[in-house]
């Protein structure tokens, strides 16, 4: 008997087989490398590209402008999204705000910041805008529709108002916080992509990939493509482990 | 006299709830306010612990006191251990040291100890109802008020969580104001009965219930059966 968590991954990678096997028929049907290169011209530009002396620096430094992003964002989030739980006033104040962000097309970011950022800091500031309002919903959401009941008892048994923060406002809007925060992580790496295409830092993976298009070189294109894939798999993983890690009173 | 509720009025919008309710009570008892649902009882303990006003009339003797409380939801936190909601709301009133002791105490009494590091979600209803029945009387005070915290379980938890509390008062005297619409449960606690009216609440009788606790496990036993005979006299008058 294979128990289901085996069974689902055996279901998992027949799938990504299916995927692999999709695309190699479609790049041998159209049979033009330059529109379609085969998963493994892919593959082979990627081992290329990996051994560039520029891929590293490139990677790294994309990573941090999304990890600088999302923290400023997280950090902002909770900050604001508490206080706006808390008060009426202040959630009244930051209304228009989070909903003019919240409506602007990323494209428009992207350009706006260009004209007024440094290239380098584009991405981020662009990542804060599209991922703040993500978070501060979900904080504000989660202080709404906590336990009342739970509130009273704390304050029944005068519980210091530190420390219901602490230890049950703070531990209440958890899974919210983790459901924004993981919703934000996928759209950072897509976000901070495409305003490297447009803001061209020095190094990064989204300068890359314009200048692999510049080049006609599509299976560089599709190389960076699954680098970016990998970095936002990877982060995913690590938020679902640590989800996984601060939830377990839930079992 | 300790408590003293005298001539209390109370309503929302205009709504009499609670209407020239008297009651003096000495400290260290267990008074059971028996009242049919919906007829203010929630809003006499609220009075009492001092979270409403009353519009009118004079409350005593329940300020100043620390007052731990029994809701008729267990109201644990779901991310903190059986110990930890212990220790939730005992932190900024007791040393570390002493904290650990009075858990186990407790926990020992309730028959929780091999539980302790246990989350609520992996106990029964009736457990967690334990829990926090140890968490009232871990946490120091001279007041418990008890809002039909035994309400929907059924009669063999009821009759057990009634005995771990029973055990719990005989070591640990405090004063209890226990509200219930459940005329079994009154006479099985209260050593005072006060029985209320409908909306808007006043009190309709006080029965007094002489028979030690330990000795109201028969339910057959005569003097038990006339006290239960007379309280249903009174909620049925």
């Amino acid at each position: 008997m294979i128990n289901s968590s085996t069974n689902n991954k055996i279901i998992t990678a027949l799938s990504i087989l299916a995927m692999l096997l999709t695309w190699h028929g479609l790049a041998l049907l159209i049979g033009k490398e330059y529109i379609l290169p085969t998963p493994a011209q892919t593959g082979l530009s990627l081992l290329l590209i990996m051994q560039s002396q520029d891929f590293w620096p490139a990677v790294l430094l994309t990573v941090g402008r999304g990890l600088l992003g999302f923290l400023i964002s997280l950090g902002l989030g909770i900050i604001l999204g508490m206080a706006a739980g808390f008060s009426r006033v202040i959630n009244w104040l930051l209304r228009p705000w989070v909903t003019v962000m919240r409506s602007t097309p990323v494209m428009s970011v992207i350009i706006l910041a260009i004209i007024w950022f440094e290239s380098n800091l584009v991405p981020v500031v662009v990542a804060i805008l599209m991922l703040f309002p993500i978070i501060y919903g979900n904080v504000v959401a989660g202080i709404r529709n906590i336990n009342q009941e739970w509130l009273e008892m704390a304050r029944m048994y005068k519980v210091k108002p530190r420390r219901i923060i602490a230890e049950l406002y703070f531990p209440a809007i958890l899974p919210y916080l983790l459901a924004g925060a993981t919703t934000a992580m996928g759209i950072a790496w897509k976000v901070i992509i495409a305003a490297e295409i447009l803001s061209q830092p020095t190094r990064a993976i989204g300068t890359d990939l314009m200048i692999a298009k510049f080049n006609f070189a599509t299976a560089q294109v599709l190389a960076w493509t699954v680098v970016v894939i990998m970095i936002s798999f990877v982060f995913e993983s690590l938020l679902g482990a640590w989800e996984n890690n601060l939830t377990n009173w839930r079992r | 006299m300790a408590f003293v509720l005298d001539k209390i009025n109370k309503g929302f919008g205009g709504l009499e709830v609670i209407k020239d309710l008297s009651m003096q009570e000495e400290e260290n008892r267990i008074v059971c306010i028996l009242g049919p649902s919906g007829a203010g009882k929630t809003t006499l303990l609220n009075l009492m612990s001092g979270v409403m006003k009353a519009d009118s009339g004079q409350i005593s003797g329940f300020s100043g006191h620390s007052i731990s409380y029994l809701f008729q939801e267990t109201r644990l936190l779901p991310w903190k251990t059986v110990r930890e909601n212990i220790d939730f709301v005992l932190k900024d009133k007791l040393p570390r040291h002493q904290r650990e002791q009075t858990i186990a105490r407790y926990l020992e009494t309730v028959e929780l100890s091999p539980f302790a590091s246990y989350y609520p979600a992996r106990l029964s209803g009736g457990m967690k109802q334990r829990v926090s029945i140890a968490r009232a009387f871990a946490y120091p005070a001279d007041v418990l008020l008890m809002d039909e915290p035994f309400k929907g379980l059924d009669t063999q938890l009821k009759m057990s969580l009634i005995k771990s509390f029973i055990r719990l008062w005989t070591l640990d005297r405090r004063s209890v104001f226990f509200v219930t619409h459940d005329i079994q449960e009154a006479v099985l606690i209260g050593h005072l009965v006060y029985v209320l009216t409908d909306r808007p609440a006043s009190i309709k009788g006080r029965i007094i219930n002489p028979v030690p606790h330990e000795q109201r496990d028969d339910s057959n036993a005569p003097e038990l059966q006339s006290i239960e005979q007379a309280i249903y006299q009174l909620v049925t008058l």
